[in-house]
């Protein structure tokens, strides 16, 4: 009657992959586990088997390969501020990571984990006792989004904190699959599919993120919540810029995958704001309103313009 | 399940889990540790907090099985050799600990914090590292405060750079600073909650709740889930058709729903199972077919006529869901109205609040050749013990309730429950003991907290700046059951006819019914959102006649002993000294006005009752009687009926008895809340335990105190009024009769043996005759006054709170620490109502049933707070002493709103002050300035 359940814990990607295949269509890889847990609990998350990668100690590492730094995807968020090279290159990121979740969660939680971290909604985020009296919504096989009353699409919001500031900086990511290893831009894995939001294969593991060390990127990292921890972001926004005047911007928090938007610092300023709200299908699937949040878009991003240095008209 | 092999507090376990098994469950079930508590299961509160291979880890997101070979340390394992670790002392010795229940996972974590933090940054810096450090840890009780110090002084002791103060030698009892008699139990993960506790062969028990939030229920089919294996027993509504509730008036509710559901949430099915996972599997296989109708869950919707729709509840003469009118008129509002030559009118809307409390309900029943017994989260030992004779068609005699240590209450544990009677129905049916915990939703689903409220509330004043005129319209949202409605609906109104003079005040409230979790009792009962509705209009009066609002309320107040329109009956009274406290500290008068736009102060004061004086149940019985016990080895044993919540009572009546006898608290054992060892006290509610309960045992101190007269009189033939008191020993003026204790007890129990003495407590008769004149009558009252400081993001609208300076009048802090302690928690508690708490439903169901959506604020959300004791000597007051437990909470909210207002002209009509709401208004304000 109860559910069997497997647990294995991998000491190497091999490992990993091999167990993987076994259960290929049952299981989840968990690093921290910080997000996969809670949505066990919740029943969101049911696989039969679940591999832990936590033990794979080849992928703890971050190195300086020519002009590119390389994090490996198992680093602790907490552990971050241990690495000089984040603290005074890319702090932005460090802040980042600082803002996901709590102290504890921070001190088990990856930084791979948080790239794949699952999306959210009000709507979803419950138990499965909730759920069944809410009626099901898209993104556990019900036929209808609460949140719009849509019956195509599901907005469930895209939360990383530190892929917002990651793809700001045009970050990679090395992936392991079908003996494979392919370097890709870091944003281009996710969908824009509430239900499915990333587009990796389920069997697919991150080894490490590159970020380039030598283009002067300089960010500012902003997150939207009511606590000053704990909380995910209602909205999330990175801006950077190069030192060759190109700006980035990437919007979380807001839409099903992050929203990017890039310009140059000569850019009417104002309009890649109008043009990164417009982006983002923001709906009512949050504590924060979908009017509030819109609005505040532009407030941030104005905001991070300024403290960059960047003159608006 | 699959074998796991790793070391706890160093010594090895090899055990059988589930794979998906977490730590926390194995710490605590398998190898038997409780002191790690879970608080939310989802790694939102921190209070399962342990150390893997010397790492801080949240245990309930820990998969056991990644621990294999690993080194786990528990709280258990701190103290070594009989002696507490240095951080435990300093919790203890910091007053850091209340209720408990946070504190393993707190110093687990501090203990990881402290060889971290950077000091040489200065005291601030440091400080904010603390608090950055613990915000994952969730306290409800202390405000963070004497945690933060406990931890800060801990860390600069340890790196010698301050030196432990030396612990002076106290002989006296009343009015000195101390720890909580069983702090050190609390610290070390040894006091045991109702879910430590562990019956051999015990069920488990789970329910099936309503997914409708107003249906009849046509069917119900459990023979699915009766089949499977490990399944005892499947209990439904009409088995326990009897109904209860906390009022006798309101008896409304019964343990499962019998024909139809009224919430989301509400138990249809109970299983009795081997394990908690069958019982849930369980769950899903029965089968309930319901037949929804009509929902009503909006006040206005309950407050109208229903047409051919069923009602909530059958009962009640009209076709619409009120539950309860409560109005009540004093002198004469249409001339006040006249006579006033300014006034001023709003609307407010408030949205519910939970209690938050840390640990979740839980609950254990048994059935032996005495009966009942169940041990149990309970604030109302004596109230669940009549509903539970009650509702189980059983002589009160063969009823047991006992109170184990208790992870805060707030109201939200004074009320009989249905899971309460479920485990005891059972246990009976079963023969077994059954137990029960539920889960945090569950926590939010049982809710009994903040009523959401709807007021319209209208003042007037003269010219001169005097009060003529209050009037307040109210409604509220009561959810499916009565819970203390009546008494809220009543408090949201009579408590307003103080701290100020007013000839004619008046209000009107309606309790309706919604197909939503009750609402009952929370901290601060009935007024909090009255209260804050007349002082944002009070501030808003000062504004139009241009007086300073601290001037204004200064001008305004009653005076002692005195008598409110209503009747009520004034006796100590400290409005005055508290609110010129809180102006002195914040510098009010050098800064009001002052400030730049977006950073503003605000003032409110406040008024509570002292324990209420009538009894909820009609009967002649005292409010409270302590019983105590004097034997041969001196020791005095206390024996109570009071609840020990957090708050302390138990270390109270220890002082007490301590003071009135001259003896040291080590000769004195606190027996509390067992309903067949202890005698009736009413329960901890409506802020009595310290006024009833202590003047209780001032009484049964003072007689045991003659009997002692008696016996030394007698065998030393000397005058009684010669003889003193104190230091351990009894002794007349000029020495020729000077015994130490156990001297006095051999006399005392000579050819006698052991001497029992009772003390009581009776309310005096107090109030007018009208009818409602009993509504808020109490013996004493108290007061006080808070200035908040806040900063507003003028682009954003975010409220920050940075400070709030309060004052209490407590009449006589018995006990300091702890008087600070109830402060700066009830402060913590308002600034979460007043910035980030609310109970947000879609269409019936909560939306954020658990700690990481209901918003209780952490380290870094909460102010900086600054609490002041102000002490008034009540007359009737055990030692001069009142309540500090609830009163507070007042006047916080309205303060940080009114500061609000200061920063920003935007005056606050909705709870929580939303950033948007905020923003809105000053958008609002701009345009029409602009025009
Ligand atoms: C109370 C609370 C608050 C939170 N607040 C925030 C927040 O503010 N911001 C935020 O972003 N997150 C937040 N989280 C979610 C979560 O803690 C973080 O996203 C965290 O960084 C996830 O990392 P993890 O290692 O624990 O991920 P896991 O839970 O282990 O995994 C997450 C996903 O990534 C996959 N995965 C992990 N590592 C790899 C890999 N190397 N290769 C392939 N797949 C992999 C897993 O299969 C899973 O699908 C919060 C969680 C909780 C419980
Ligand atoms: S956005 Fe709609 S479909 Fe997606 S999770 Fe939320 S309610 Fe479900
Ligand atoms: S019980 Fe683990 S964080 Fe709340
Ligand atoms: S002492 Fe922290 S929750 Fe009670």
């Amino acid at each position: 009657m109860i559910k069997e359940q497997l647990y294995f814990k991998a000491k190497s990607i091999e490992e990993a992959i091999i167990e993987a295949n076994n259960h290929i269509a049952n299981f989840r890889y968990i690093a921290g586990g910080t997000d996969v847990l809670v949505n066990k609990f919740q029943g969101n998350e049911n696989s039969k088997m679940l591999i832990d990668l936590s033990g794979i100690d080849s992928l703890k590492q971050i190195t300086i390969k020519g002009n590119q730094v390389e994090i490996g995807a198992l680093i602790i968020l907490d552990e971050l501020k241990n690495h000089k090279i984040i603290a005074e290159s890319f702090p932005a990121l460090f802040e980042a990571a600082h803002a996901v979740a709590s102290p504890m969660i921070r001190k088990t939680a990856t930084i791979g984990g948080n790239l794949l971290c699952e999306n959210r909604c009000t709507f979803y985020n419950q138990t499965e006792w909730w759920r069944k009296a809410a009626g099901y919504c898209l993104k556990c096989d019900g036929d209808i989004c609460i949140a719009t009353g849509g019956k195509n699409n599901c907005l469930s919001k895209f939360i990383s904190d530190t892929a917002v500031v990651l793809i700001s900086m045009n970050a990679s990511i090395e992936i392991f699959d079908n003996n494979q290893t392919s370097i890709i831009p870091l944003e281009s894995i996710y969908t824009g599919d509430g239900v499915n939001p990333r587009n990796l294969s389920n069997s697919a593991i991150i080894k490490s993120i590159f970020i380039s060390n030598d283009e002067g990127f300089t960010s500012v990292y902003k997150k939207l919540r009511q606590r000053e921890t704990l909380e995910f972001g209602s909205l999330i926004t990175a801006v950077t810029k190069s030192k060759n005047g190109k700006i980035k911007i990437v919007l979380g928090g807001v839409d099903p995958k992050p929203i990017v938007v890039e310009g140059i610092a000569n850019d009417d300023l104002n309009e890649l704001i109008i043009i990164a709200s417009k982006k983002a299908r923001t709906v009512d699937n949050d504590m924060y309103s979908r009017k509030y949040r819109k609005e505040m878009i532009s407030v941030y991003l104005k905001r991070s313009f300024q403290e960059l240095g960047l003159i608006l008209p | 399940m699959k074998q796991i092999n790793f070391k706890v507090n160093g010594k090895h376990y090899g055990l059988l889990v589930n794979s998906h098994e977490m730590l926390s469950t194995v710490i605590r079930e398998k190898v038997g540790l409780t002191g790690t508590k879970i608080g939310c299961e989802q790694g939102s509160c921190g209070a399962c907090t342990v150390l893997v291979n010397n790492k801080p880890v949240l245990s309930c997101i820990t998969p056991a099985l990644r621990c294999e070979n690993a080194e786990i340390i528990t709280i258990e394992a701190l103290a070594k050799d009989g002696k507490l670790h240095k951080l435990q002392e300093k919790f203890v010795e910091k007053g850091a600990i209340q209720c408990g229940f946070c504190t393993p996972g707190m110093v687990m974590t501090a203990l990881s914090l402290a060889p971290t933090l950077n000091k040489d940054e200065g005291l601030e810096s440091m400080m904010h590292q603390i608090k950055d450090g613990l915000s994952g840890n969730l306290c409800r009780c202390t405000g963070y405060k004497k945690v933060i110090e406990a931890v800060a002084e801990y860390a600069l002791e340890d790196a010698n750079i301050i030196e432990k103060p030396k612990k002076p030698i106290e002989t006296k009892s009343v009015g000195v600073s101390r720890p909580y008699i069983e702090a050190e139990k609390k610290v070390k993960g040894a006091a045991d909650y109702a879910d430590d506790i562990v019956m051999k062969n015990a069920l488990h028990c789970k329910f099936l709740r309503s997914i409708y939030p107003h249906a009849k229920i046509e069917k119900i089919d459990t023979s699915e889930a009766l089949k499977l294996e490990g399944v005892h027993y499947i209990a439904i509504g009409k088995e326990l058709p009897i109904t209860f509730g906390v009022l006798p008036i309101s008896a409304d509710e019964t343990a499962m729903a019998v024909d139809k559901v009224r919430y989301i949430g509400e138990i249809v099915a109970a299983v009795a199972a081997d394990s908690e996972e069958i019982a849930a599997e369980a769950c899903k296989l029965i089968y309930v077919h319901y037949k929804p109708i009509k929902e009503f869950l909006k006040i206005d919707d309950s407050l109208n006529d229903i047409g051919t729709n069923e009602k909530i509840h059958a009962a009640g003469k009209f076709n619409n869901n009120i539950h309860k009118k409560a109005e009540l008129r004093f002198g004469d509002q249409q001339q006040g109205l006249k006579d006033a030559d300014i006034t001023t009118k709003m609307s407010f809307e408030f949205l519910g609040i939970n209690h938050g409390f840390t640990e979740p309900h839980a609950a254990t029943a048994f059935w032996d050749e005495n009966g009942l017994t169940i041990t149990t989260a309970t604030q109302v030992p004596h109230y669940l013990h009549r509903a539970l004779a009650k509702v189980l068609e059983v002589p009160l005699n063969r009823v047991r309730v006992i109170k184990p240590y208790l992870g805060g209450g707030f109201g939200g544990k004074s009320d009989p429950f249905p899971h309460e009677m479920i485990v005891s129905h059972l246990a009976r049916k079963t023969g077994r003991p059954v137990r029960v915990r539920l889960s945090r939703e569950e926590v939010f689903l049982t809710n009994h907290g903040r009523h959401p409220s709807k007021l319209s509330v209208e003042m007037g004043i003269s010219k001169d700046g005097f009060f003529k005129v209050l009037d307040a319209d109210i409604a509220i949202d009561g959810g499916a059951y009565g819970s203390f409605g009546i008494v809220t609906s009543y408090y949201n109104g009579v408590l307003l006819q103080a701290p100020y003079k007013l000839d004619n005040f008046g209000f009107r409230t309606y309790r309706v019914y919604t197909n939503k979790p009750q609402c009952g009792a929370m901290r601060g009962h009935g007024a909090v959102n009255s209260r804050y509705a007349v002082e944002s209009l009070i501030d808003d009066l000062a504004n139009k006649i241009n007086v300073d609002p601290c001037e204004l309320r200064l001008k305004n107040f009653l005076d002692s002993n005195t008598q409110t329109v209503g009747q009520y009956r004034i006796t100590s009274n400290g409005s005055r000294e508290s609110l010129l406290k809180v102006m002195d500290q914040s510098k009010w008068n050098e800064r009001i006005g002052k400030l730049e736009t977006g950073h503003g102060l605000g003032v409110a004061c406040g008024f509570f009752i002292s324990g209420s004086a009538l009894p909820i149940i009609w009967n002649e019985l005292p409010q409270s009687v302590v019983h105590l016990k004097l034997d041969f080895d001196g020791r005095v044993l206390i024996t109570s009926g009071s609840s020990d919540i957090g708050q302390g009572s138990d270390t109270m009546l220890a002082i007490i008895v301590a003071e009135v006898l001259g003896i040291s608290m080590d000769k004195i054992f606190v027996l509390a809340a067992d309903t067949l060892l202890t005698p009736v006290d009413f329960g901890s509610y409506s802020s009595r335990v310290t006024f009833m309960a202590g003047n209780a045992a001032k009484d049964a101190a003072e007689n045991l105190k003659k009997e002692i007269l008696d016996a030394v009189v007698k065998a030393k033939g000397i005058n009684s009024d010669e003889l003193n008191f104190g230091n351990n020993r009894v002794f007349s003026n000029d020495k020729t009769v000077d015994l130490s204790w156990d001297e006095t007890i051999e006399i005392l129990t000579a050819k006698r043996g052991a001497v029992c003495v009772s003390g009581k407590y009776i309310s005096p008769k107090l109030g007018g005759d009208f009818k409602g004149a009993g509504a808020g009558l109490s013996p004493s009252y108290t007061f006080g006054a808070c200035v908040a400081e806040v900063k507003v993001d003028t682009e954003t609208g975010h409220v920050k709170v940075l400070n709030v300076w309060g004052a209490h009048d407590c009449g006589k802090a018995l006990n300091p620490m702890a008087v600070e302690g109830q402060l700066e928690g009830s402060w913590h508690m308002g600034a979460g109502q007043a910035i980030s708490e609310q109970m947000k439903y879609y269409k019936g169901l909560l939306l954020n049933n658990n700690f990481l959506e209901y918003k209780i604020p952490t380290t870094l959300d909460t102010p900086d707070i600054h609490a002041n004791i102000i002490e008034t000597m009540d007359p009737e007051g055990p030692f001069g002493a009142k309540e500090s437990g609830e009163g507070a909470i007042h006047p916080v909210i309205p303060a940080i709103a009114n500061a609000v207002f200061k920063a920003v002209g935007v005056r606050i009509t909705q709870l929580p002050i939303s950033a948007e709401d905020v923003l809105a208004k000053m958008k609002e304000n701009q345009i029409s300035k602009e025009n």
